[in-house]
């Protein structure tokens, strides 16, 4: 065993990469999260409640077109439609946005030798997947409180869709994070282009709803097939006739073998920018 | 010890590579090395290649040692979080325990003697503040080797003097690499000397025969 100067053995260089991974991006979790709690006096409160409310005030500007228009005859509960889907959206478009922005915000922090630039988005990645399940808590709760029917036609796959639309957010943001250290117009193109997703995901409406025509179009973007694949295992009335697994696949694994190949590639010069 | 092998680092600038080693291998045995060079020739990008927080564009670094974050570095720290906040954030990345997490607060705590504002935002610190608390945690670590890059003067008089002789113990038990352009300081400071010149890295054995050196390029 190799010893320091003093003689002691050394814990430091001898810790196993896979601890030093886990112990960071426990630390880099916990200072995001400290970060948000510490913004001020009510810091606790809206690091949970923003993004509860963003979501919720969505869901009620929907439901209340919904409940108002003569012409759609709607079948299923529209609150837990656009709840189901949207926090999935939300978590996407927050993973994705955590991530442009983490080796420039955690530049300093690559003075540690511990700390790689991908654990920077793990950390922020790992914020985000928390403070959703604290949202989705949130609403199964207040579905229950006033009598909603909150329960999933499938519970499982509903799971495996959210984790699934999670890997995809990390390859996605894994590619847009190294591209912006080199092009800072990327990061300010994905602001823009995740707003107009929002528009085109099908978070507001099932794809069935639309004519042909535009569906093939949207069909081309994958979180409408998330967004399907949610809906479709959540709602009893809806179902996944439109979701092509194959093509969320695809979308899956391309990016995440790309993002891996440039981070291997880059990472020494991510550091040294 | 430190190995170069076949090293070769250049900055991209606008008028084409700029060369701050061009293919130096060379080996260093332990000791406190202190690194000269006039503005400019890459110093600090030294330093930092052979701590491993940088990295050559070719060739290879290597070392059996431990080394530290470069010495009273603040720039990790959040404004919001409180100064035991960011402590105990830098003991988590090192992965300490519990107690000797515990153990380095109280070290730091009664090192950098902020009193009440340990427990608050460190965007209320002075920068002199701020340069006592990083100072601190730096020394309450243990490294083989510390970086230092001319950071030895922080806060006031008093505070020098007790930042010095603490620096001094600490270098008792573990090596140092410092960049400085204070003769004295590296004189008090290190045994050999490391001189960055036009792309070429000199050993000296003896840091006097490094400054001889360095004070020759000078006047040319």
């Amino acid at each position: 065993m190799p010893k320091n100067l003093q003689g002691k053995v050394i814990n430091l260089v001898l810790r196993k990469s896979s601890k030093i991974f886990l112990s960071v991006i426990k630390a880099l979790f916990l200072r995001e999260l400290n970060t948000r709690i510490s913004i001020g006096k009510s810091g606790l409160f809206w690091t949970f409640f923003e993004p509860f409310f963003q979501i919720f005030i969505f869901i009620s500007i929907r439901v209340a077109i919904v409940s108002n228009g003569s012409n759609s005859v709607t079948t299923f509960d529209y609150a837990i439609f656009m709840a189901s889907g949207f926090i999935a959206f939300n978590m996407f478009k927050n993973i994705l946005s955590g991530a442009t922005g983490a080796f420039a915000a955690n530049k300093a922090l690559f003075n540690y030798k511990q700390v790689k630039p991908i654990d920077t988005i793990f950390g922020r990645l790992l914020l985000e997947v928390f403070l959703s399940s604290i949202i989705v808590l949130l609403f199964l709760f207040i579905g229950f409180l006033f009598g909603y029917n909150v329960e999933p036609q499938n519970i499982v796959m509903v799971f495996f869709a959210y984790v699934w639309i999670l890997v995809f957010s990390f390859s996605i943001g894994l590619i847009v994070a190294i591209g912006n250290i080199f092009f800072v117009s990327i990061g300010k193109f994905v602001g823009m282009f995740s707003f107009a997703l929002l528009i085109f995901s099908a978070v507001f409406f099932p794809i069935n709803n639309i004519p042909p025509a535009v569906q093939e179009i949207l069909l081309y973007n994958p979180l409408v097939h998330f967004m399907e694949m949610i809906h479709g295992y959540y709602i009893y009335e809806l179902d996944d006739r439109f979701v092509d697994y194959q093509y969320m696949l695809y979308w899956t694994i391309t990016p995440l073998f790309i993002g891996t190949w440039l981070y291997i590639k880059l990472e020494k010069r991510i550091i040294s920018q | 010890m430190i190995e170069l092998k076949n090293v070769t680092k250049y900055f991209r600038t606008n008028q084409g590579k700029r060369y701050i080693l061009q293919n130096v291998s060379l080996t260093l045995p332990d000791g406190n090395i202190g690194i000269l060079g006039r503005n400019g020739t890459g110093k600090s990008t030294l330093m930092r290649m052979l701590g491993r927080i940088d990295f050559p564009n070719e060739g290879k670094i290597t070392s059996p040692n431990s080394f530290s974050w470069p010495l009273g570095l603040g720039g990790g720290f959040v404004g919001n979080m409180t100064g035991k906040a960011n402590v105990k954030f830098v003991c988590g990345l090192y992965g300490k325990s519990y107690e000797e997490t515990k153990e380095i607060i109280t070290l730091v705590q009664d090192f950098a003697e902020l009193g009440n504002y340990f427990e608050m935002p460190i965007k209320t610190y002075s920068s002199g503040m701020k340069g006592r608390l990083s100072f601190g945690l730096s020394l309450s670590f243990d490294f083989d080797y510390m970086l230092i890059d001319e950071t030895l003067s922080v806060g006031d008089a008093r505070f020098k003097v007790k930042a010095k002789e603490a620096l001094l113990k600490k270098i008792e038990n573990c090596h140092i690499l410092l960049v400085s352009h204070d003769m004295n300081t590296l004189r008090e400071l290190c045994q050999s000397g490391l001189l960055v010149h036009e792309g070429e890295l000199e050993y000296y054995e003896n840091i006097d025969d490094a400054i001889e050196r360095y004070k020759e390029i000078n006047k040319s």
